[in-house]
């Protein structure tokens, strides 16, 4: 395949055209790179770091294990993904679970399955309160649309419990 | 405001991805590449326009796009160094019935390609009867055969 012409291949040509081969072999240097950068966006965005992936879905409980929030930490702006959250209390019991932070100014919150008995707000975010089961189980299902944009941290704690924090993101 | 600013990101990246395609990528339009063509085109105007289908958003997104497209246009015509960037330049590929390796594989390209345009544009049936083939800016490769006096 290769001959000896092979060495003046990348010289400048002035005829027909007036090459500059320095500045041609920087271009497909850069298509080259870009593909690789192309490809590693595609592998990150099958681990999930652009929403709905390992990186992304988090499971996360406070200290002493009351709450339990299992949720997305990267969303995307106008998508929905769900946010599941479980508190124990004392069976057939009811429970305050307190949701303060960003929360709600990042999301919108599409549904949310069972309806608690009682909501109503509580600083900058709001406070449900929950009827436990006769296992003490009392679990809540939201859907959360992204409306904004960027960082939002927000803490859920039921009545006496540790906080969870949250970090989420939303991409544009 | 992010009308503008939605029209504004998608024309730039695009533009990036297409530099990264390549200038032959979408050059020789085959059955797949329109679809593909198309499937991109879907893709991006769900983007665009987000989830607000009004008149206003729609024309202000047609009036960035283009507003951008023309300014991009007197840029190029102002400077040579923008130009260069943006439509890059054109390339040989075939000299006096040699091809260029190195170049071919640096610009994704066969022989197959080459002699492809060769015979589409000007009848040619071998490879010593180019005299030049250079790829274009646009991504389409322009043959000029030998001149027959010369032998």
């Amino acid at each position: 395949m290769k001959d000896e012409g092979d060495s003046t291949d990348l010289h400048s040509r002035q005829f027909p055209i007036r090459e500059d081969m320095a500045y041609q072999l920087k271009v497909w240097r850069f298509e080259r790179v870009g593909w690789y950068l192309l490809v590693l966006c595609m592998l990150l965005g099958l681990l999930g770091l652009f929403s709905r992936g390992v990186i992304s879905s988090q499971d996360a409980r406070s200290d002493d294990g009351k709450v339990r929030v299992e949720y997305e930490m990267f969303h995307r702006n106008g998508s929905t993904n769900p946010m599941k959250i479980s508190v124990r209390a004392t069976p057939e019991s009811t429970v305050e679970l307190e949701i303060d932070g960003e929360l709600l100014d990042g999301f919108s919150i599409e549904t949310m399955q069972p309806m608690p008995q009682r909501m109503r707000s509580s600083g900058q975010g709001m406070r449900l309160r929950l009827q436990a089961d006769a296992q003490g189980q009392a679990t809540v299902y939201l859907t959360l649309r992204g409306d904004g944009l960027g960082l939002f941290r927000s803490h859920l704690n039921a009545a006496g419990s540790n906080d969870v924090k949250l970090t989420q993101f939303i991409f544009p | 405001m992010d009308s503008v600013l939605r029209a504004l990101a998608m024309y730039l990246a695009l533009m990036v991805l297409f530099k990264i395609a390549g200038r032959r990528s979408l050059a020789e339009l085959t059955t797949f590449d329109f679809v593909l063509l198309m499937i991109i085109g879907e893709a991006t105007q769900q983007a665009l326009l987000g989830d607000d289908f009004s008149l206003t958003n729609s024309f202000l997104v047609i009036i960035t796009l283009i507003a951008i497209d023309v300014g991009f246009s007197l840029l190029k015509q102002r400077s040579g160094w923008v130009s260069r960037l943006i439509d890059g330049e054109p390339t040989i590929i075939v000299e006096n019935g040699k091809l260029l390796h190195r170049r071919l594989r640096h610009a994704r390209l066969v022989e197959a390609d080459v002699m492809e345009a060769a015979r589409s544009s000007q009848g040619i049936e071998t490879l010593e009867q180019i005299k030049f083939a250079i790829i274009e800016r646009n991504g389409k490769i322009s043959v000029i055969p030998q001149d027959p006096h010369s032998g």
